[in-house]
């Protein structure tokens, strides 16, 4: 196969599940340097570079014993976390192990244990990654689940435990891809966050993405010179009319050689709410957006809990964040609030409040009720609050409150005039609590933009914004 | 392999845009529904024929009821 310049060359004569033929496909080409001589160990640990950027990487070794972890190859990866920690380097770990050792019983236990712990002390200090490319079972699996970022190929799979425990446990009968594979964690678990059809594609994914962190780079304002695009256009014309929301961000953020520059994260999985790790002029973003397409957009117990962890990941980083609002509020029904909507929503809330990275808003058609104060209002401390011309801000839309307020004002009049009564009533309640001029009065919006500025306006803001780095780390939310 | 298009949120629905037999691709409007007062279509994810359309006009449909197949 041709070896294109400055990616990493394919080994050949290797077994492609040894470590060396895997980490050769992450790395550069010759930037590997063993950071442990090569042992009988199931785990190997080696510094290298992406793209030129330092980082430690481990990787399961699958020829010996399925990739199982006893206690000496836990504590491998164990020095190579603490060891990415004091380089302040990206970590990437490998996967393809069937678990703990059970040869060893519960040594191997308090080895898991303990890389568990180190992972965990690491949080929030360096990015860590895992990349798993065949089965990743119980303690293989809490693994990745610790850590920030997980890429799954198509040949992955996770479970705690295997279709043979399930079946007799349970009596469900389900293989591993159905169990554990792209489609069940990429979908409806959410407990990956890039799935790729092969293996090389998820190297080629990771490294985009340990770029984003390595590279994050500085917001160059020329680069964001408008190109003149009325951004509104691409929105329906009909207000109430769903949309996709990644056609806006495809315009707003930068592109290159590659198309836009824009990992989406956790694609498939709670699709009303997007996030992603973008590029707005020069400078890595975490994106933020409301999708009316699914769900209507609504935030709901999933969207929250998604949108909270990468918030606090980008926060933890000091990663500004871009935060596209276009939101009817949130989701109602038995379901939700028994699922703890209430519990769950609240994460959100925490997230934004506590983040100190700089953070911007963009209300582009709608933001009501707690869904607004949720989506990185002045309130819970935005930096900036941009708003689109036609925006409104309100606790509910305009018409809904009418009804509510007026109920019985508007049953006294004739059937022939409640209409015009309606319209009446609702422009006076636009006038007084919702539409941009309301929001600009008591400061909850900065700015009302033109959409054709968008991308200018929003780097501005972020870019003028003093620079901040929680400090905390990402709790698996 | 058939795809399973149902609702994501209780909705009206409001239109239905394909019928039973059509050929869709990825991205393609089956039926839009209303919901927060809004109107979402539903899409197909993968493309296909529409080998069963189970809602009507006017319907009230749950969350996780079937819309459609596609295969």
């Amino acid at each position: 196969m041709t070896v294109l310049a400055g990616q990493p060359e394919v080994t050949g004569e290797l077994d492609p599940r040894d470590p060396l033929a895997r980490l050769g496909q992450l790395l550069d080409v010759g930037s590997i340097e063993d950071l442990k001589p090569r042992d009988s160990s199931t785990i190997h640990v080696v510094r290298g570079r992406i793209d030129g950027s330092p980082v430690i990487a481990y990787c399961s070794d699958a020829t010996r014993v399925g990739g199982a972890l006893g206690w000496g190859d836990a504590m491998h990866i164990v020095d190579a976390i603490n060891r990415a920690v004091h380089d302040r380097v990206p970590v990437i770990g490998v996967w393809h192990s069937g678990g703990a050792k059970l040869t060893e019983g519960v040594l191997s236990m308090d080895g898991v244990g303990q890389m568990f712990a180190a992972m965990t002390r690491a949080s929030g200090k360096v990015p860590q990654i895992s990349v798993v490319l065949g089965p990743a079972a119980g303690a293989a699996a809490y693994g990745p689940a610790l850590t920030d970022l997980v890429i799954m190929s198509e040949t992955g799979r996770m479970f705690v435990t295997g279709p043979d425990v399930v079946r007799t446990v349970t009596g469900e009968e389900i293989d591993m891809p159905g169990l554990g594979g792209v489609e069940a964690h990429g979908k409806r678990s959410g407990v990956v966050h890039v799935t790729t059809a092969t293996e090389q594609e998820a190297f080629t994914r990771t490294r985009r993405i340990v770029g984003m962190f390595a590279r994050p780079g500085v917001f160059d304002l020329k680069d964001a010179a408008d190109t003149g695009t009325d951004l509104s256009a691409l929105l329906p014309d009909n207000p109430r009319r769903a949309y996709d929301v990644r056609v806006l961000l495809r315009e707003l953020l930068d592109t290159d050689i590659n198309g836009v520059v824009f990992e989406e994260l956790q694609a498939k999985w709670a699709a009303n709410v997007v996030i992603g790790l973008g590029r707005l002029a020069g400078r890595t973003v975490g994106v933020i957006a409301n999708n009316p397409m699914r769900k209507g957009g609504c935030l709901d117990s999933l969207s929250a809990e998604k949108a909270a962890r990468f918030v606090r990941l980008c926060d933890s980083f000091g990663i500004p964040l871009a935060v596209v609002v276009d939101v009817p509020g949130y989701l109602p029904g038995v379901g939700q609030e028994w699922g703890g909507v209430i519990r769950r929503g609240a994460k959100l809330l925490y997230a934004f409040a506590e983040a100190v990275v700089p953070r911007v808003t963009l209300v582009t058609r709608k933001s009501y009720g707690g869904a607004y104060i949720a989506m990185n209002s002045r309130s819970l401390g935005a930096t900036t609050v941009l708003a689109w011309p036609a925006a409104e801000v309100a606790v509910m839309g305009a018409e809904a409150a009418v009804g509510i307020l007026h109920r019985k004002k508007l049953a006294a009049v004739p059937e022939s005039e409640r209409e015009a009564l309606r319209a009446e009533l609702i422009a006076e309640h636009t006038r007084i609590a919702g539409g941009v001029e309301r929001g600009m009065e008591i400061g909850v919006i900065d700015e009302v933009i033109e959409p054709a500025q968008t991308r200018h306006r929003l780097a501005e803001a972020l870019a003028t914004a003093p620079a901040g780095r929680g400090h905390h780390g990402n709790i698996p939310l | 392999m058939a795809e399973e298009i149902r609702a994501e949120m209780v909705a009206n629905v409001w239109k239905v845009v394909a019928r039973e037999g059509d050929s869709v691709t990825d991205g393609s409007e089956i039926v839009i529904l209303e919901s927060m007062k809004m109107e979402i279509p539903v899409v197909s994810e993968d493309g296909g024929v529409i080998t069963k359309l189970v809602v009507n006009e006017g319907d009230v449909v749950q969350e996780g009821d079937l819309i459609a197949v596609v295969e």
